[in-house]
Formats: C-alpha cells, sequence, structure tokens
C-alpha cells in the first residue's frame, strides 16, 4: 500500500506526479474549445470537428489517470491548513470539469465523423467546461505558489546539506 | 513590467500557466501521428495533427517570453540555475525542431499516415521537451523557484556577497566584518552574504540592519527572497515567519529559532559581528 502511495506521489520520479498529468487535460480541453471555435468559423472543417474530438478523448484519459495522483497529494495536507480547502475546491472543479467534458463527448459523438462544425450546445460545454478547468488549475498553482505544497517535499536532504554547510541553526534530523 | 511577467498581479508565475498549451498540444500531435500509423482509414488525422503542432508552437512562443524573465530573476549562484539554463536550451531546441517538422508535414496534409521523417522528428521533439518539462518541474519542486515570489516587494539578491574574516579586526571572541555593500540597501531590501561558509541575510528595516541565517529551519528555504512584513520575515516557501531582531519564530511550520547576526558601525564602516562559536556542534 505504502509503495503503492509513493508511486502516486512520484517519488520515483523524484518529481511529484500529479502535476505532470495534469498538464494534458489542461491542454486538451481548451484546445477542444479553441478547436471548435475555428470549427464554427468555417476553419479545418471535419478535421477540426474530428480534432476536437480526440482532444477530450485524450483528456479524458488523462484526466482519469490524474486524479488518484491528486487525491494522494491532497490527502497529505493537514486539514486545518489553509491548502486543503483550496484543494478541496480544485478537486471539486476538476470533477465538475470532467463530467462536463464527457458529457460534451457523448454529445458529439454520432455526428464528428461528418460534421464540418460543432453543435450549439457541446461548444457551450466546452466554453463552461473550459473556464471551470482554468479557475481549477489557478487553484492547483496556489496550492504550490502561494502554500508550497509538494515543494521541497523530495529536496529536504539537499537543502538541509546546503544549510548544515552555510552554518544555519536547524532542527534535528 | 517585469512584476506583470512574474505574474506578480495574479499572484501566481506566468511560466508555469502558459507550459500546459505546447506541452498539450504538441502530445496531442503526436498522439494522431501515432493514431494514424494504426488507423489510417480515419480521414483528417495528419490535418488536425498539423493543427495541434502550429498551435503549440505559438504557445511555446508565448510561454518562452515570462521563461526568459523567470530565468532571469534566479541568483546566479542558485543550485537552480544550472537546470534552468539547460531548460532553457532544451526549449529552444524543442522549438526548432518543431519548426522543421512542421514545415515537412505541411505539404502532405492529404497523407493517410504520417511519414518517417516527420514522425522522427516528432519523437525527438517529444523526448527533449518531457525531459524539458521535468526539469521544469524539479526548478519549482526541487528548487522552490517561482515559489512563493508575488510575496515580495523589492528585487531579490542577484549574487552572493562573499566576505572573509581574513583581515577583519578580531578582539579574540569577536571578529567585525565590514560588508560595503550593506550602506546601500533600501528599505525592505536584503543581501545574501557569505563569510566564511557562514551564510546569512542581511536586510534594511525602518532605516536599521539586521543580519540572521539566510537558510529556514522547516525546509531550508532561502529567506534572503523572503517577504517582510514589519519585522517578521516569511519563508518564500511553506510561510514560516520569523522575528529578525531575535530570531523567534512567529508563525510555523518552522519550530526552531534562526541564528541573529549583529550589524554595527565602527570607524564609520557598516559591518557584521561574529562571535566566535563555542558550543559549534559539529
Amino acid at each position: 500500500m505504502k509503495s503503492l502511495l509513493d508511486f502516486l506521489k512520484g517519488k520515483w520520479l523524484g518529481h511529484p506526479l500529479h502535476p505532470i498529468l495534469a498538464h494534458v487535460p489542461m491542454a486538451m480541453w481548451p484546445g477542444a474549445l479553441i478547436f471548435d471555435l475555428l470549427s464554427q468559423y468555417q476553419i479545418g472543417g471535419n478535421a477540426m470537428v474530428r480534432l476536437s474530438f480526440y482532444a477530450i478523448v485524450f483528456g479524458l484519459a488523462a484526466a482519469l489517470l490524474a486524479a488518484p495522483t491528486g487525491l494522494v497529494d491532497w490527502s497529505g495536507i493537514k486539514k486545518e491548513k489553509p491548502a486543503w480547502k483550496i484543494g478541496l475546491y480544485h478537486m471539486s472543479l476538476n470533477l465538475t470539469a470532467t463530467l462536463l467534458f464527457a458529457l460534451n463527448l457523448a454529445l458529439r459523438w454520432r455526428t464528428f465523423r461528418d460534421a464540418s462544425e460543432v453543435d450549439r450546445i457541446p461548444l457551450l460545454l466546452s466554453a463552461v467546461g473550459t473556464l471551470i478547468l482554468i479557475s481549477s488549475a489557478y487553484l492547483g498553482g496556489r496550492m504550490v505558489y502561494e502554500y508550497g505544497i509538494s515543494v521541497a517535499r523530495m529536496s529536504k536532504k539537499k537543502w538541509r546539506k546546503l544549510a548544515t554547510a552555510g552554518g544555519a541553526d536547524l532542527p534535528l534530523e | 513590467m517585469k512584476d506583470l511577467l512574474e505574474g506578480k498581479p495574479l499572484r501566481h508565475p506566468i511560466h508555469p500557466m502558459l507550459v500546459h498549451f505546447p506541452i498539450g498540444f504538441l502530445v496531442l500531435s503526436f498522439l494522431l501521428d501515432l493514431v494514424s500509423l494504426a488507423f489510417p482509414e480515419v480521414p483528417g488525422l495528419l490535418r488536425g495533427s498539423f493543427y495541434a503542432m502550429l498551435l503549440g508552437i505559438i504557445a511555446a512562443l508565448l510561454a518562452a517570453l515570462p521563461g526568459f524573465v523567470d530565468y532571469s530573476d534566479i541568483r546566479r549562484d542558485h543550485p537552480g540555475k544550472v537546470i534552468a539554463s539547460r531548460h532553457m536550451i532544451l526549449n529552444l531546441m524543442v522549438v526548432a525542431i518543431y519548426g522543421i517538422n512542421l514545415w515537412i508535414r505541411s505539404s502532405a496534409l492529404s497523407d493517410p499516415k504520417i511519414s518517417l521523417p516527420p514522425l522522427l522528428l516528432s519523437i525527438i521533439g517529444i523526448g527533449l521537451l518531457s525531459v524539458s518539462g521535468y526539469l521544469g518541474g524539479r526548478l519549482v519542486y526541487d528548487e522552490g523557484i517561482a515559489v512563493g515570489r508575488h510575496k515580495r516587494h523589492t528585487p531579490t539578491p542577484q549574487d552572493t556577497l562573499h566576505l572573509s574574516t581574513g583581515h577583519a579586526a578580531s578582539d579574540g571572541e569577536v571578529t567585525f566584518v565590514p560588508v560595503p555593500n550593506a550602506e546601500q540597501l533600501g528599505n525592505g531590501e536584503t543581501l545574501r552574504v557569505e563569510i566564511d561558509k557562514q551564510v546569512m541575510t542581511i536586510v534594511r528595516i525602518d532605516n536599521q540592519l539586521y543580519g540572521f541565517q539566510e537558510f529556514c529551519t522547516h525546509r531550508f528555504g532561502p529567506l534572503s527572497e523572503g517577504s517582510l512584513h514589519g519585522f517578521n520575515v516569511q519563508c518564500p516557501w511553506h510561510n514560516s515567519c520569523f522575528d529578525i531582531r531575535t530570531g523567534k519564530v512567529t508563525n510555523g511550520p518552522a519550530k526552531v529559532d534562526l541564528k541573529t547576526f549583529k550589524i554595527e558601525t565602527r570607524d564609520g564602516k557598516v559591518g557584521v559581528l561574529l562571535i566566535k562559536d563555542h558550543d559549534q556542534k559539529t
């Protein structure tokens, strides 16, 4: 069990796993919105409609992979820390965005092979989903850049060495 | 302008926000190439791959600008600077390779499956991009680059000032080491100083100079890049706070107080008093 958790935290890689995986849906789904809009302006035709469809599929696949890694990172934050609450919002928004894009995919399943532009409702879902996703990603970034979640978690020893060499007062190991 | 590109108004660095797009779009392009190999009967794959790549290159160029600004703001002797240089060089190579890739495939958009030269370029491109993205992540998660940076309102030290007790006036117990640059410090500005391996931050607050150890006692983050709130310095990484006059922890997660240094003026020179450490831990 512990080795599975360590795997999901990215210890084997020396880099937290969640922010790596999060890049894929974070680009695929706003990308789908861009492709939807381009198709509305008659750019790219059916290739653009298909491109948007594939972007949503790949995004969903990556989101499902990213979810357990995020959950593990979040479970490591103490409940009384402000980052815990942000993590909760981040997770809820991600779930919402994922559901919206899953619905979005279902709605375009029948038409994407031939359509030369994306319908109104899937387009709207792409726009709403993207907005939610961007807000969520911003919160995810805030957890790192404001509260230092996962920062110096794996490089702790290296920094301790530097601090010791620099004559600092330190806690006992 | 620099603050804007560093994302200070957003309280979030811009470069790591924008890099999602080149990474995602270039991965999308590569996946579509692979799909075209497996299912050549599916129409429009290579056209889609081309559009994704084009968008990826545009997004990469947009991300480069705040990236350069972030790079230039890393202290010259920061252990992350070397990684940052490699990250930048790899990214420039990736953009160049994808530029060639885009140009080569632009004439074969209606092919059923991807031909070898552009596919190879995509494989190399994705490989380099993965390494570069990994290094970029290490910059944040190992080196703490850009973490908590938006909380700081004055420029951070660009270098460490190396001094020595060698020629300093000493009366056995106490050594006075002049720090010439300390006099020019503005309010809320910091110096990172190393005197015979002892690394410290010197800061001016309320026209008074204070010295304390550079490394936070929690995860050893750089206090010379911390933010100042009254007489408190806040670590940029996990927000531990210390009173700079006494070194006492005023807010966790740190539990151990900072070592402080006395700053004095002797014969018109500003300097640090180093007191010989009798109970030195070995």
